[in-house]
């Protein structure tokens, strides 16, 4: 793990290799260092958090907003923002749901209904990632208002649950390899491939640059275009597979899924220290930011806090995060 | 409005050899300034041909308080993207003005509650602005996060239920005619009026408009950027609190939900009328326009019968397409 993180860190003489890994990483180590911090700290004055089955119980929570968050971190390190996830999220699961119920809750159209959302979550991206660069216009703005209009259309599609998933489909949410959920693995492999994507591949550094400077990635040959509608797409698709576990793990579809996810998954990228103007951090960091957040929630539920001081706390911990990692504007 | 089919694929990148002729740029900017004016006109005649329910007076006299509460807001909004900035707080204030008037004037008189109600917008302005400048936080995270954190607190403060009375005043603001004209909308023409002036005619008007277009040349001119993007979040915030107070006085006690779409609204309506989310572009007659549109629309979806969820679609669809004519408008504009 040492001196991966950042391919900076490694152009540096050996004397000063630790310190310029800890300068290059503060974030990172800022991150993981309070996460150790909670759940240490609840392991010991909490006998029902430091369970294995509490523990892997966090895991699982967190695998849905890992997903999203993950696209999320993809699309503003290219100094873009997406806040239609969550209704991408939710759209996917109300139309699986939808077919489901149609169809008298055929096992035999699982794999095709998974298809068919995946195939939804990328066109919504393709839509997004074209309008945003034919245009030139605000992704903020933009993904905000598309946002709207897939939380009408998805009520327009439901505004009650769903019923009629079949057995085997909810399963997905409760199968184990060992003693690990399928749905952890699934998650940590596409954490690993983005990863490696994202450092690795001349698509990826493409993001990078992207967000870094339009003028210099133009200059440098980088498909600007492109880059950014892949970024979109990626997004998009992440969170199609969260809405596919989602609707594993609520077993209907749930007209009101996701709510807030959206805004969770950027508070999860910018606690995980990658910069909110774009081509700065690492997705490791996103990972901290999602681990934080779901052992909070878990602490919070432990010990019977209010929903609405949670949410308090929430909108806090953003308002410090934010003012504390001052990042100046990229010219 | 329809950009998507002018453009073709990769032609208009920036280094490209592109170069827009003439009328395209001229068509548009104009298409972006006279967008709203004219959607009205369509829209009326629409209404006139498939939905006459719109025009009767009780009718008019909703879309009319409807229109003044988001005006209010909206011209708040729109300073605030007159200097790139963006405020997704004004819904939150907007709610917790409500809360504050209704709850405290059990024991309080009016007027300390409302000076108290104002006292808290302004200081969640404050607040906006400060992490804005100060700490360069993007605005839409700065303020949303004060969003969650305000409706956080106002429901921790209220448990969730409502309870309390509309003071009379405030109902009286909402509900009585001064002549034909509700008196409601007499508030928004006043606050429209004060702010139009201020805009077009004063230095501190004119300091918003050169900060929007470009904050560096501004500071080169000897404007303090910072406290006129502070002092603009503080006004756009006392403003989403006099929205609040009319709206409370309208619907007549303190929802749950109350103004939860007045943050894509405000946005939406100040883009049709006009205002770039790129600074320094747009003016108060454009917002009011869309404003106007903007209710409108979201009013013929209830009176044609539609199911109410078609306005999160409706609403989506302005700003979208909105965002994007202006968009592609500030792209030519800027080459």
């Amino acid at each position: 793990m040492q001196l991966t993180l950042n391919p900076l860190a490694r152009s540096n003489p050996h004397s000063r290799q630790w310190s310029t890994f800890v300068r290059n990483n503060a974030s990172i180590l800022l991150i993981y260092g309070i996460i150790i911090l909670v759940v240490g700290s609840a392991a010991i004055l909490n006998e029902n958090f430091r369970t294995p089955s509490n523990l892997l119980n966090i895991m699982r929570q967190s695998i849905i907003l890992g997903l999203i968050a993950i696209g999320q971190s993809v699309v503003i390190l290219t100094g873009g923002i997406d806040m239609s996830v969550a209704m991408v999220a939710r759209i996917v699961g109300l139309v699986v749901a939808t077919v489901f119920a149609a169809q008298q809750s055929n096992p035999a159209l699982i794999l095709p209904l998974i298809l068919l959302g995946l195939l939804i979550g990328t066109l919504l991206g393709s839509f997004t990632g074209i309008l945003i660069t034919q245009t030139h216009a605000n992704p903020f703005i933009i993904t905000f208002g598309i946002a709207s209009i897939l939380r009408g259309v998805n009520l327009a599609i439901s505004s009650t649950p769903i019923r009629g998933i079949p057995k085997p489909y909810l399963e997905i949410y409760e199968a184990k390899i060992g003693i690990i959920p399928v749905n952890v693995i699934v998650m940590a492999l596409i954490w690993i491939a983005a990863y490696l994507f994202t450092m690795r591949t001349r698509t990826g550094r493409g993001l990078y640059a992207v967000g870094g400077s339009e003028r210099v990635a133009r200059l440098s040959a980088i498909r600007y275009n492109r880059t950014l509608v892949l970024a979109y797409i990626f997004s998009a698709f992440c969170a199609a597979i969260a809405g596919l576990f989602l609707l594993a793990r609520t077993g209907v579809g749930d007209p009101s899924a996701a709510e807030g996810m959206d805004f969770q998954s950027i508070v999860a990228v910018a606690l995980g220290g990658i910069s909110l103007y774009g081509g700065k951090g690492s997705i490791v960091g996103t990972l901290g930011g999602v681990l934080l957040l779901a052992s909070l929630s878990n602490v919070f539920n432990l010990l019977q806090v209010n929903i609405y001081y949670q949410q308090l706390f929430l909108g806090l911990i953003v308002l410090i995060t934010v003012a504390a990692y001052k990042s100046p504007r990229s010219a | 409005m329809t950009t998507q089919s002018i453009a073709p694929k990769s032609a208009f990148s920036r280094f490209s050899s592109f170069r827009p002729s003439p009328q395209l740029v001229r068509g548009v900017d104009l298409a972006g300034q006279w967008a709203a004016p004219i959607m009205i006109v369509v829209v009326l005649i629409i209404a006139a041909l498939y939905a006459p329910a719109f025009f009767l007076p009780t009718n008019l006299k909703t879309v009319a308080i409807q229109i003044a509460v988001l005006g209010i807001v909206a011209i708040g909004q729109t300073m605030v993207l007159l200097v790139r900035s963006i405020d997704l707080s004004v819904s939150a204030v907007l709610a917790l003005g409500a809360v504050i008037v209704v709850q405290t004037e059990a024991g309080n008189p009016l007027w300390i509650s409302i000076i108290q109600a104002f006292a808290v917008a302004g200081v969640i302005g404050l607040a906006n602005g400060f992490l804005i400048t100060k700490r360069q936080v993007p605005p839409f995270v700065a303020t949303y996060g004060m969003l969650v954190f305000v409706q956080g607190a106002r429901l921790a403060y209220t448990k969730g239920q409502a309870s309390g009375t509309v003071p009379e005043i405030l109902r009286a603001i909402s509900f009585e005619q001064v002549g034909p004209v509700p008196a409601a909308l007499i508030v928004w023409l006043i606050v429209n009026i004060i702010f139009i002036f201020f805009l077009l005619r004063t230095r501190y008007g004119r300091w918003i408009y050169a900060v929007g277009g470009n904050p560096s040349a501004a500071r080169y001119a000897g404007i303090r950027v910072d406290a006129v993007v502070i002092g603009v979040h503080a006004v756009c915030s006392m403003l989403a609190m006099l929205g609040g107070l009319l709206l409370s006085g309208y619907i007549g006690y303190v929802d749950l939900r109350l103004g939860a779409d007045y943050n894509l609204n405000s946005i939406a309506a100040a883009i049709v009328g006009g205002t770039t989310f790129t600074g320094g572009r747009g003016n108060l007659f454009g917002t009011a326009a869309g404003v106007a549109l903007l209710i409108m629309l979201l009013n013929l979806v209830v009176v044609l019968g539609l199911p109410i969820h078609w306005q999160y679609a409706m609403q989506g669809i302005v700003l979208v397409m909105a965002t994007a004519l202006q968009g592609f408008r500030q792209f030519l504009l800027s080459r």
